[in-house]
C-alpha cells in the first residue's frame, strides 16, 4: 500500500500534471497570461493528429478483430455513464433533468486532453498498451452525446406533451465532423493507409510532449475561469463531477479487465478505456449539447466539466489507474 | 446614389452562427455580416477575450442589411420562433443609407 502511495505521488509530479496545476494557479491569481486560441486549436489537433497516427500504424501491424470487444465495451460505457446521470444527478434535489441529462453526456464523452495526458503516463510507468486504444475515443465519445440528447429530448417531449421526433443522424454527422474526432480519424487513416513514419519519428513524436504541457496549463486555466460559473449553480454539480470520473473510470477498467481475461487485452489498454471513461469531453461535446438540448444551462454541464471533471480525471484518475495497473502487473507487493 | 435600407443586427451565441447566416439567407437576403462579439448581458458575461475552449461562451454579431422591413420582421420572426427562449440572443433594427444602391 505504502509503494503504492509513493507511486501515486510519483504521478502527481509528472509534468503534464505539474503544467496543468500551474495553469490553475496561475489563473486563479488574476494573471494576464493569454494562450491565444489558434494556438490551443492547433495544439490540440496536433496532439490528436499524433494520436491518431500512432493507433493507425498500430492498426495496420495488428490483428484488426482484436479492437472489436474493447470498441463494443466503449459504446456501452458511453450510453450507461448517461443514464447514471440522469438517475442520480438527476434526482437530486432543485436539478433539473436536462441539465443532469447533459452534464451526462459530456462525462460521457471523450476529453482529447485527458486521452493525451495518458498515454504518456503510461509510456513512462512502461506499463504496455495497444496503440490503437486510442482509437476507442469516438465509439465512446458519440454513443454518449447521442443518448444524452434522445434521453433529453424524450423526458422533454414527454412533459411538454409535444412529441418532437429526434434526428439521430444528424448529432452523428456533427461529432464525426468536430474538429477533435476529425483529427483523431484522419490520423488513424493516414496510419493504417500510408506510410507516415518519416514525418512521425522527425516531427509528430519529439514534440508531443512539449506541446501537451503547453495544453495542460490551457486546461488549467480554462478549469480556474469556469470555476466562476459552477458557482452559479447547485452544489450538486460540482459533487457529481468530483465523483462522476472516478466511478466512471472504475466501471470502465472493470470492464476491460474482462475483456483482459477473455482476450487478452492489455491492462495498459484497460487503463486507456478507463481514464478515456474518466475524461469529459471539453472541445467537440459542449457545442452539440448546447445546440442538442438548448434548455439545458451550458454553465452548469462545462462549468462540471472544464472546472472539476477534467482536473479530477487527469490529476487523480490517470495516476489512480495507472498506479493499479502497476500493481496488478506485479511490480508492487 | 444611395438607398434607405434596413440594418437588422442579431448578438447570439456563436453555436447559433451557422444556422443563424442560413436562416437569413433562406429568408431572402443578399448577404450579411459577422463579427466576433463579447460583452454582457442576462445571461452573464459573454466574451471573446479570453481563452475559450469550446466556443460555447462565445458570441458573434451578425448584421444584414435589407431593402424592406418586411424581410427584416421575417428574419427576426424566424429567429424569435426558434432561439429566444433557450439561447443567449438579441435583435435591433434601424434604418441606414447604403452607399451603393440596388444591392438589395
Amino acid at each position: 500500500m505504502n509503494e503504492f502511495l509513493t507511486l501515486f505521488l510519483q504521478q502527481l509530479q509528472s509534468p503534464t500534471l505539474g503544467f496543468l496545476i500551474g495553469g490553475i494557479v496561475v489563473a486563479s491569481l488574476g494573471s494576464q497570461l493569454a494562450i491565444p486560441d489558434s494556438i490551443y486549436k492547433f495544439i490540440s489537433f496536433f496532439l490528436l493528429m499524433k494520436i491518431g497516427l500512432t493507433g493507425g500504424i498500430a492498426i495496420r501491424n495488428s490483428n484488426p478483430s482484436e479492437i472489436f470487444l474493447p470498441a463494443l465495451a466503449a459504446v456501452l460505457i458511453g450510453i450507461v455513464i448517461v443514464f447514471i446521470s440522469r438517475w442520480t444527478l438527476g434526482r437530486m434535489p432543485g436539478i433539473k433533468v436536462p441539465d443532469a441529462v447533459a452534464t451526462g453526456g459530456l462525462f460521457g464523452a471523450v476529453s482529447g486532453s485527458t486521452l493525451a495526458a495518458v498515454l504518456p503516463g503510461l509510456d513512462a510507468a512502461k506499463v504496455p498498451y495497444e496503440a490503437w486504444t486510442a482509437a476507442l475515443y469516438p465509439f465512446m465519445d458519440i454513443p454518449a452525446l447521442v443518448t444524452a440528447i434522445v434521453v433529453a429530448s424524450v423526458y422533454i417531449s414527454k412533459k411538454t406533451g409535444q412529441a418532437e421526433k429526434v434526428e439521430i443522424w444528424p448529432i452523428i454527422k456533427e461529432s464525426l465532423q468536430s474538429s477533435a474526432v476529425t483529427a483523431l480519424l484522419m490520423g488513424v487513416a493516414l496510419g493504417i493507409l500510408t506510410k507516415p513514419e518519416p514525418v512521425y519519428e522527425s516531427f509528430f513524436n519529439p514534440l508531443f510532449k512539449g506541446f501537451l504541457s503547453i495544453l495542460m496549463i490551457i486546461m488549467g486555466m480554462e478549469a480556474a475561469q469556469r470555476m466562476n460559473e459552477l458557482r452559479k449553480v447547485a452544489q450538486w454539480f460540482a459533487i457529481y463531477a468530483f465523483i462522476a470520473p472516478i466511478v466512471h473510470g472504475f466501471l470502465a477498467f472493470g470492464l476491460g479487465l474482462i475483456i483482459h481475461k477473455l482476450t487478452g487485452f492489455s491492462i495498459g489498454g484497460a487503463v486507456v478505456l478507463a481514464v478515456i471513461a474518466a475524461s469529459s469531453s471539453d472541445i467537440s461535446g459542449p457545442p452539440t449539447l448546447r445546440a442538442g438540448i438548448p434548455s439545458a444551462n451550458p454553465s452548469a454541464y462545462i462549468g462540471a466539466s472544464t472546472a472539476i471533471g477534467t482536473p479530477v480525471a487527469i490529476a487523480i484518475c490517470i495516476p489512480l489507474f495507472i498506479g493499479i495497473a502497476e500493481m496488478m502487473l506485479g511490480r508492487i507487493n | 446614389m444611395s438607398q434607405q435600407v434596413w440594418k437588422l443586427v442579431i448578438v447570439a451565441e456563436e453555436v447559433l452562427s451557422k444556422k443563424l447566416t442560413k436562416l437569413i439567407k433562406e429568408a431572402g437576403a443578399t448577404g450579411y455580416t459577422v463579427n466576433a462579439a463579447g460583452g454582457e448581458g442576462s445571461r452573464n458575461v459573454r466574451s471573446t477575450g479570453e481563452p475559450s475552449v469550446s466556443h460555447t461562451l462565445s458570441n458573434v454579431k451578425i448584421e444584414v442589411l435589407t431593402g424592406t422591413r418586411e424581410l427584416a420582421d421575417k428574419i427576426t420572426r424566424e429567429i424569435e420562433k426558434k432561439y429566444y427562449a433557450d439561447f443567449s440572443i438579441i435583435t435591433y433594427i434601424y434604418q441606414v443609407e447604403a452607399l451603393r444602391d440596388h444591392k438589395f
